[in-house]
Parts: structure tokens; sequence; C-alpha cells
């Protein structure tokens, strides 16, 4: 990961056609200088998974407000895992119970962002993280 | 600039504009005391915040009747009487005080059985009408056992795969019980307007004794929302086929409601909003019209769904030039004449800036919302529930709202005088503004081409993202206060109740879908599919042929594949 910059892809997966809050991220991680990808809405977790591995980003921000996150969240990491791109991270924003941050974060996302977090926020999470990977 | 009214007739409004006039006594004393007086105050301190509204639009400390008199105000042409033309202080003569304002709620989760109990109980205590909120994969046109339903049959709204569903969705409740029945269906309009009608037959109540109510607004949906099924060009014809088949069968039923609302909320701002909105009204008004309708049998059949949640004064204004704008379009560009056709009916949905934090202070902000919309004259009132931004209402969220909704029509004499803001020197001004505002954005709309230009240019995506971002530095900076977001900041909660999806509702609704495979008439089924491709394919109105369709149980999926096949699908665009 050293010697380039961050590269993102945001995704919306599933039916859920709310896109202003990923799409308000995405430009904030572009602005921070970071590589940004969208995916544009209603893909399957095998469309993102793909777009994921092709694109070569370090890191998936999935956006869900609709409620399936705990079915098309573990989908997308069980086929991340799969697809040998288990180092690819995953991040979580919209509208997620508390029960089911613990339950995503425990199954390999990386953190969960509740709808209303500030931009810099995200940034600071993602520039601490490949920090840390960068010093292992 | 293009005028979308009237071209070049400048008239009385431009000369108003006229800054030249010599001040009046008042602008003079007015002057005086803000210099004087009010800025003498902020010496050595700065203000509270900026006194900048969403739109853009600067409140000013003070309005006098030299704001009026700056702007030409002319009672007669400006305002009028409720009731006449231009209709600003009202759609009807008598507003409330003949009847308040209609009391609706939206709702849906599960399968027809479980969210019938709900609608129940909705009427029992005092909802007027039901809006049915959809599943996803309803609105998307998929039906329940579509490998793209995974996950969200019966989560955002309750699932409709064929008639059997809408049976029991209304067992127990005639649908001429309640002033009007409907749903949005944007992207399956005809189907929408079809379960309806075949709904009645079922119920044996005639079309004439019930009013069925419909977004079936698909246009705004590539912008916002996100249920597009087709290209734009079909999508918007499917949604006129469903508005023009009214005109002789139903014409008192509302079977488009064109939305400002999702387009608003998206970013773009109230007022840029509502411009895009009228030229997603005039898009359907112009293919309605070109295949030869006449506007005053079309008109009527449109009503619009206005929302500004960020400033209370211009969600007040923004209503009050809306039906202003909309009966001078009528008139000026389309030459309609019948009353129903130059006044605007409008659909509203109470909103504050709901926080994830402390929601039940959601209760309060909705509240406000709601009330600003009343005093802009609104017709069919939906309230938010406090918890809608974390999860799909509750009972108890959905008797507050319907309670809140009660308290505005019949509490505190907040419903007793028409148009209780006309005359304000703050809210004319900013009536005037607002209008200003929505016109030039319209006529920028107009020169790019009109509303699928929005679309194919990426024009609306672009400002909608624009002003998310814009909103997002503002709540981030602290420059728009948000209580218990950046002032008195509090850590988001969301309850582990929210989405907790019925699997057996899930499981009941595929039962119920697969008996209805099995038992209904497959060739009836099939011609009548067939039946819609021909119409489809040779320009007809596809109604009549969805209606035979749903009368034979075909599937909301089934319809929309026919759809899919013929027109194509929609690619959403993967810019930010």
């Amino acid at each position: 990961m050293t010697g380039r910059r961050l590269r993102i892809l945001i995704a919306k997966v599933g039916l859920d056609g709310h896109d202003v809050g990923a799409r308000v991220v995405a430009r904030g991680l572009l602005d921070a200088g970071m590589e940004v990808i969208y995916t544009g809405l209603r893909r399957t977790p095998e469309q993102i998974v793909r777009a994921a591995i092709e694109e070569d980003v370090d890191w998936i921000g999935i956006s869900l407000l609709s409620g399936a996150h705990r079915v098309l969240v573990p989908r997308i990491r069980e086929l991340l895992d799969e697809s040998d791109a288990g180092d690819i991270g995953i991040l979580v924003g919209g509208i997620i119970p508390q029960e089911d941050v613990a339950e995503l974060e425990s199954a390999g996302v990386a953190r969960v962002f509740l709808s209303g977090t500030s931009i810099s926020e995200i940034v600071a999470f993602l520039q601490t993280q490949s920090a840390d990977l960068k010093n292992a | 600039m293009l005028d979308p009214l009237s071209g070049d007739k400048a008239g009385p409004r431009q000369e108003a504009a006229d800054a030249d006039r010599p001040a009046s006594s008042v602008a003079a004393a007015y002057a005086r005391w803000r210099s004087e007086a009010y800025e003498r105050e902020f010496v050595g301190r700065s203000p509270r915040r900026p006194f900048v509204t969403d739109v853009g639009l600067e409140i000013e400390p003070l309005y006098t009747p030299a704001d009026l008199e700056k702007a030409g105000f002319d009672y007669g042409r400006d305002l009028g009487f409720p009731g006449a033309y231009p209709f600003t202080r009202g759609d009807r003569a008598a507003m409330y005080r003949s009847e308040p304002f209609v009391i609706s709620a939206y709702a849906g989760f599960g399968d027809g059985e479980v969210c019938n109990r709900r609608f129940k109980n909705l009427l029992e205590i005092g909802a007027e009408q039901i809006l049915v909120a959809l599943d996803l994969p309803t609105q998307c046109g998929y039906d329940s056992d579509d490998p793209m339903a995974a996950a969200e049959v019966g989560q955002v709204g309750v699932a409709i795969d064929t008639l059997a569903d809408m049976e029991a969705l209304f067992d127990g409740i005639p649908v001429d019980s309640v002033k009007r029945v409907g749903t949005l269906g944007n992207s399956i309009g005809p189907i929408a307007l079809a379960l309806y009608a075949a709904l009645g037959e079922k119920q044996g109540v005639a079309w004439s004794d019930y009013t069925v109510n419909l977004q079936n607004d698909p246009l705004k949906e590539y912008i916002a929302r996100g249920t597009q099924i087709l290209p734009p060009a079909p999508a918007a014809r499917l949604a006129c086929d469903a508005v023009t088949w009214c005109i002789d069968k139903t014409p008192h039923w509302s079977p488009m409601t064109v939305c400002v609302n999702h387009i608003n909320a998206g970013g773009a701002g109230s007022s840029a909003a509502t411009a895009i909105a009228l030229s997603n009204a005039l898009h359907y008004i112009d293919a309605m019209l070109a295949a030869g309708h006449a506007i005053d049998d079309v008109a009527p059949l449109i009503h619009m769904f206005p929302d500004e949640r960020h400033d209370f004064y211009i969600s007040i204004a923004n209503l009050r030039a809306l039906r202003r704008i909309w009966a001078r379009l009528m008139r000026e560009r389309y030459g309609a004449s019948r009353a129903e056709a130059l006044s605007l009916q409008t659909t509203v949905y109470g909103h504050g800036q709901e926080s994830l934090q402390e929601p039940l202070n959601n209760i309060v902000r909705t509240a406000f919302g709601t009330l600003a919309y009343v005093l802009g004259g609104a017709s069919y009132v939906y309230l938010a529930c406090y918890d809608e931004a974390v999860s799909t209402p509750g009972e108890e969220s959905m008797r507050v709202a319907l309670r809140t909704l009660q308290i505005i029509a019949n509490e505190h004499g907040i419903a007793d005088a028409i148009d209780p803001m006309g005359g304000s020197y703050l809210i004319e001004t900013l009536t005037n503004q607002v209008e200003r505002q929505i016109l030039d954005s319209l006529a920028e709309i107009e020169r790019l081409g009109g509303a699928l230009s929005v679309i194919d240019t990426g024009f609306g995506r672009r400002l909608m993202t624009e002003g998310a971002v814009r909103r997002q530095r503002a709540i981030d900076s602290g420059q728009r206060p948000w209580v218990t977001v950046n002032r008195w900041p509090q850590k988001p909660n969301v309850p582990n109740t929210a989405f907790r999806g019925d699997p057996e509702a899930v499981d009941r609704q595929l039962r119920r879908l697969n008996a209805v495979r099995a038992q209904r008439d497959g060739k009836r089924v099939a011609a009548a599919l067939a039946k819609i491709d021909r119409a489809c394919a040779e320009g007809r109105n596809v109604t009549p042929a969805v209606l035979e369709a749903v009368r034979a149980y075909a599937s909301v999926g089934e319809i929309c594949r026919i759809w899919r096949d013929r027109f194509g699908i929609f690619t959403p665009s993967t810019d930010f």
C-alpha cells in the first residue's frame, strides 16, 4: 500500500436507491486526496466484489439504508475472502441498529459509520488505518 | 433571461424590480433604524450565526412595508382570493374552514396480512387517507421470489406481487371508507393504478365511489430515490398512460403527484428542486397534450408534492409561490381555463431535520415542519414518524404522527383563518424571492432541453451532489446548528428493533405467490401479458391491458419483465 494514494470503492448494494450519503462521502474522500470509484445503484454483491478486485481498491465503503445489511454485507466479505481478496477492507455507512454494528464488525467489517458522521471522521479513520498498515 | 411564464412580457414585475424609485418614508426610517439602533447592538460582537437559508436567500433582520413597495406588491395580481386566480392564498375558497387538510398516513411493512392490522389501527385512530408503502422489490418491479429481491421482501414496505396481496391488505377495509387510497408506484404507475381499480371491483365498490392517489412520477427517480426500471422516456410514457386512462374512467382520481420532495432531500435545495419537479410535470403534460388530450382534462389530474424542511418561512413561501407559478403556467403557457386545472393541490410530508440522536426530539421538529406546510395551505398532509430516520415506524410513533396532525388541524386555532401569513412583510417578500428563484431555475432547465436533459446531462445529479456536500459542510462546520448533532452533540442511536423484518411474513408472502401461480388461469395470464406487449409496441395506452393482466392475477414482476424486454433497462450513473 506504500507510495500510492488510497483507493476506495463506494458501493450501493441491493435495491436501496438512496445514494446521496454515498455520493457525499465519495466526494469528501476525493477531496481528501483519495482515489474514489462509485459503483452506482443497485449492484449485487458479486458485481461489487468483481469491481473491487478489477479496480484494485484498498477499501470498499458500502452504503445501506434499506435494512438488508445483515445479509448483503457478510456476503460481500465472504466473496472477497473466497476470491483471495481478503486484504480489501470493508466500511459500512448508513442506518444500522446498534446490535448489528457489533455483528457486522465481528463479521469482518472494519468500521460502521452511522449516518450523520462527519466526513473528516471517516477520512481520519482511513488515514490511521493505512498508516498502521504501513508501520506494521 | 427567458421567462418560463410569458416570454417577453416584462410587465409590472420587471418595473417593480427597478431599484431606482425614490425611497418612501418607511424605507428611510428603516435605514435609519438599521444603522442607528440595530447595528449598534452588534458593536464588539458578531451575529449568532449567518442568517442564510438553505436556498441561499439571506434573511434580513426586519421586513417592513418598504419591502413590498420595492417589489411593486399588487394585491389583486399577486395574491387575489383563496380559490381564485392565481391561487396564492389557497387552492379552495373555504380552505380549512370547511374541511381541514386531509390527515394522511404512509405505511406498509411485511405482507398484506400483517400490514392489514396496522391499517385498521390507523383508521381507528383517525387516518383519513392511506398511502401504501411498498417494499423495494415491488417498487422496482421484482416479484418476492426474484433473486434481486433477496433480503428486501417486506422490509421498507409491504410486498405486493398480485391482486391477491391487495385483497389481503384491504380485507375488511372497503376502499370507499377512506378519503383516498393509493401508493407511490413511481416506476409501476399503470400496474399500481390497475391494482386499485381491480381491488374496487373485487370489493364491489364502483370506481366513482372512491379515490385513488398515486405518486406515479418516474422522472425524479433517476436523480433521486432510485427505483427506476426503464429508460426515462418510456417510463414517462407509461406514467402518462395511467393518467390519461383516468380522464375517461375516473376523472376524480389523482393519478400523478409530481415530487419536489426527494429532489430537495437529495440536496438540490427547495427552489431548484421545485423547478426540476415543474419541468418533470411539464414533460408529462406536453406528452399528454401531444397525444391529443386537452389541458383542462389533464391538469386537474396532476398534483404536486412540495418540500422544504430546513427553513420554516421559506417553506410557507414555497407553497404559496408554487401555487401561483402553477396557475400562471397553466393559463399563460397552456391556455387552461377550468379552475381545477389552474389551482394546484398539494401533498406534503412533514419533516424537520430529523436526527438519529434522541429521536423523540423529532416529534417537535416534524410538528414545526408540518405547521409551516399548513400555514402555506397544503391540501393533503402526512407527517414523518419520529423514528422514521432509523427504522420502519412502529405503532406508537405512527399514532403520535397522526395525533400531531389532528392537533394542528383542531387545536390552537391554527387552521381557523385562511392563509394566515398572507400580507406579512416577510412572507410576501420571501414568496416573491422564492418564486423568482424557481422561475430562473426553470428557465435554465428549459434552455438545457427540459426534464429529460436534467437526467441525461447529469445536471440534476450534479446539482444535488453539490447541494448535499454544501449541506454536509454547513453541518460539519456548525454553520447550520443542529441540536444533538453539532450543538450539544450526542451519540447516534439506532435501536435494535429497527429493521427486524418478520420472517413469517416473508414465508406467507412466498406461499401466497406460489398459490396464486398454481391456481390462476395460465392461458388468460399469458394472453393478457401478450396484449401489454402489443400495446407497448404500438404506442397505445397500456393501462387497459395491464388491468386485464392484473385481474387475471399476473404479477408485478411478470408485467415489468414485458416492459424491460420491450424498452430496455436504465443503467444508473456512476458519477458522484
